[in-house]
């Protein structure tokens, strides 16, 4: 199903804001500037700096930063609630920036959804009416649109509520019914913008199991914005790691743990369990530095991670386990390799 | 100095009288309007007898309020009509309600624009605290040179008077639309159109329907102010009972205009908590 066609692609996006926002543009599109000589020299703001990315059919794109890293300035421009300074934007090989009012409308009501940390469901409608409302927008017939908000409704769970008021409904409810308003109209692709930060740990790990099995079953692709890296790699098939408006890093969690770009992730990833995160493939040493025999050692896939890895070694006794592939030998990983992988770190590393 | 206010104020009043001479057939025109419709109202009100009202009344308020406030409200309009002031108390409801319809299908479409336009706003609000400023009774005077001594003049006094709240309140409630609401229309992809009816009209209403109570009170208060200028209805019975210091027909007329004030500020206030 994943496939690698881009259905957002960011190109060397910019957004800066302030009165001499137009100088500070020119300047950058110049020279190289940086975040601080713009603040200094123009006195205005850099929300994201240089961002590129893209987001592919099928895939749950996290972007995990901090307050004020500019994550949720950089989803905004994604379905041009924010326009951006420079840099251009295409959303199913549309440039977004060069849509007029009409197709722009469109675009989000067909192709874009939107859940908020805030949720935003109008208090004046009933459960089922917030559910349609993009529907309604768009001017579908009541009974369709609501037919299409009870199915949503019904994937989150919520069909027994659709007659009450968001007032009755608790925290963790009334995101899933963000979530199913969002899924109303079908569109291909859902923004989050940090649409479980607001709930308690135990609600927010099962939406985000929830999320992310819904979001797989119906092929949709997301762009989920998050402050928390547990959620994020839980969630996301890659993740782009941002700091100061700037994205350090793009790549799967895996990536993002064995080799952090920098310090600033290095310390973000220190405290992540690796049991879960690293695969076989990545801690294996090459066949030829193994010097024993591998024919009674158990086999794993390249996949399996260090959890499924130790329980092969400690339920076989053996010291190490090979790696194979449609019955190809890629490689062996030993205890050594393993007790390493829990550190996060690699025998190249090591070494 | 002197010479320089009393030139202004000879200016002032050539220009209304200037105005008086010049462009009579239009205050004659606004004059007939604005009778007509008192006209009408009171005509409706004055149709049938005074229990039915009562009992019309009463079942309103029974309704938005609640068995016990519907019954006070049946039997204090009774008492309006037992201290024989039931034409009176009738003509200052049909000038509060004629005074009203006029000052809210002005006032409501104004404050929306103002809402929606700040500069717009900018410009009215000076305007507006101004007439909110001012006594009440000046507006009699400009009015009654124009329009003369009437309903017609008490109706325009009142309306001037009651629609700032309707202005200011429904302004209020456009422009405070929480912005994470604005962000979700714009996300879903709305006209603007949309944006005005589904998202910023639904979350003002609160805030419009207080204005609306409001302009009421306001045109009450006024109502009964223009009694000097022959309004008719219980301002200008009180009016006469100062005059020749009748202090039993100024306290009965009193009492009707607190019964009317308080009926109709309940119920409307109610009716805007239930919607």
């Amino acid at each position: 199903m994943e496939s690698t066609e881009a259905l957002i692609d960011c190109q060397s996006v910019w957004k800066v804001f302030g009165d001499r926002s137009d100088e500070a543009i020119r300047a950058i599109a110049e020279r190289d500037l940086t975040k601080q000589d713009i603040l200094r020299q123009y006195n205005c703001v850099v929300g994201v700096s240089n961002a590129s990315l893209q987001v592919r059919r099928g895939e749950i794109f996290c972007i995990m930063g901090l307050s004020g890293s500019g994550k949720s300035t950089l989803i905004r421009l994604l379905n041009r609630l924010i326009e951006p300074s420079l840099g251009r934007i295409m959303v199913k090989g549309r440039d977004i920036a060069a849509l007029d009012a009409a197709e722009l409308r469109q675009m989000r009501a067909r192709h874009i959804g939107m859940v908020f940390q805030s949720v935003a469901l109008l208090p004046q409608r009933t459960v089922l009416e917030n559910a349609a409302f993009g529907l309604e927008v768009q001017g579908v017939p009541r009974d369709q649109r609501n037919r299409a908000a009870e199915a949503a409704l019904a994937k989150v769970g919520l069909s027994d509520w659709k007659a009450r008021f968001p007032a009755e409904l608790s925290g963790g409810m009334q995101q899933r019914v963000g979530l199913a308003r969002a899924l109303t109209s079908d569109p291909e692709i859902i923004l989050m913008d940090e649409p479980f930060s607001a709930l308690d740990p135990l609600i927010r790990r099962q939406l985000q199991d929830e999320f992310r099995q819904l979001t797989k079953d119906l092929g949709k692709s997301a762009v989920f914005i998050t402050h928390d890296l547990d959620e994020a790699i839980r969630i996301g098939d890659r993740i782009a790691i941002m700091k100061d408006g700037i994205i350090i890093q793009t790549g799967t969690a895996e990536e993002i743990v064995v080799n952090p770009a920098d310090q600033y992730v290095a310390d973000f990833v220190a405290g992540i369990s690796r049991l879960h995160l690293i695969r076989a493939h990545s801690v294996m040493q090459p066949l030829v530095r193994w010097q024993g025999v591998t024919d009674g050692l158990p086999r794993c896939s390249p996949d399996a991670d260090i959890d499924a890895l130790i329980g092969l070694i400690t339920s076989s006794g053996s010291d190490a386990v090979a790696v194979e592939e449609g019955g190809r030998l890629l490689g062996i990983v030993t205890i050594r390799d393993l007790l390493l992988g829990v550190r996060g770190e690699t025998e190249a590393r090591a070494a | 100095m002197e010479e320089l206010v009393s030139a202004f104020d000879a200016q002032v009043d050539n220009a209304l009288f200037w105005l008086a001479d010049h462009a009579s057939f239009v205050f004659d025109f606004c004059r007939l309007v604005l009778e007509g419709l008192y006209a009408g109202v009171l005509g409706l009100l004055m149709l049938p007898p005074f229990y039915v009202i009562a009992a019309l009344a009463g079942l309103l308020a029974w309704r938005v309020l609640g068995l016990v406030p519907g019954v006070v409200t049946a039997a204090a309009l009774a008492l309006c009509a037992a201290m024989m002031l039931w034409p009176e108390t009738m003509s200052t409801l049909a000038l509060v309600i004629a005074a009203t319809v006029i000052a809210l299908a002005t006032g409501l479409p104004l404050g929306v624009l103002a809402g929606l336009l700040p500069r717009l706003e900018k410009l009215l609000t000076p305007a507006l605290d101004l007439v909110q400023t001012l006594p009440p009774y000046i507006y009699l005077l400009p009015s009654i040179a124009l329009l003369g001594y009437g309903p017609a003049t008490a109706l325009i006094a009142t309306v001037i008077v009651a629609m700032p709240p309707a202005i200011r309140l429904t302004a209020l409630g456009i422009r405070q639309t929480p912005r994470e609401f604005i962000e979700l229309g714009h996300a879903t992809g709305v006209t603007p159109l949309q944006m005005f009816l589904k998202i910023r009209l639904p979350f003002a209403v609160p805030s419009i329907m207080a204005g609306v109570n409001q302009s009421l009170m306001m045109a009450f208060g006024m109502v009964v102010i223009a009694g000097i200028v022959g309004s008719g209805g219980l301002g200008e019975t009180i009016y006469g009972a100062i005059r020749t210091l009748d202090i039993a027909t100024s306290i009965n007329a009193s009492i009707a205009i607190v019964v009317l004030t308080m009926v109709l500020d309940r119920v409307t206030q109610a009716a805007a908590r239930t919607k």
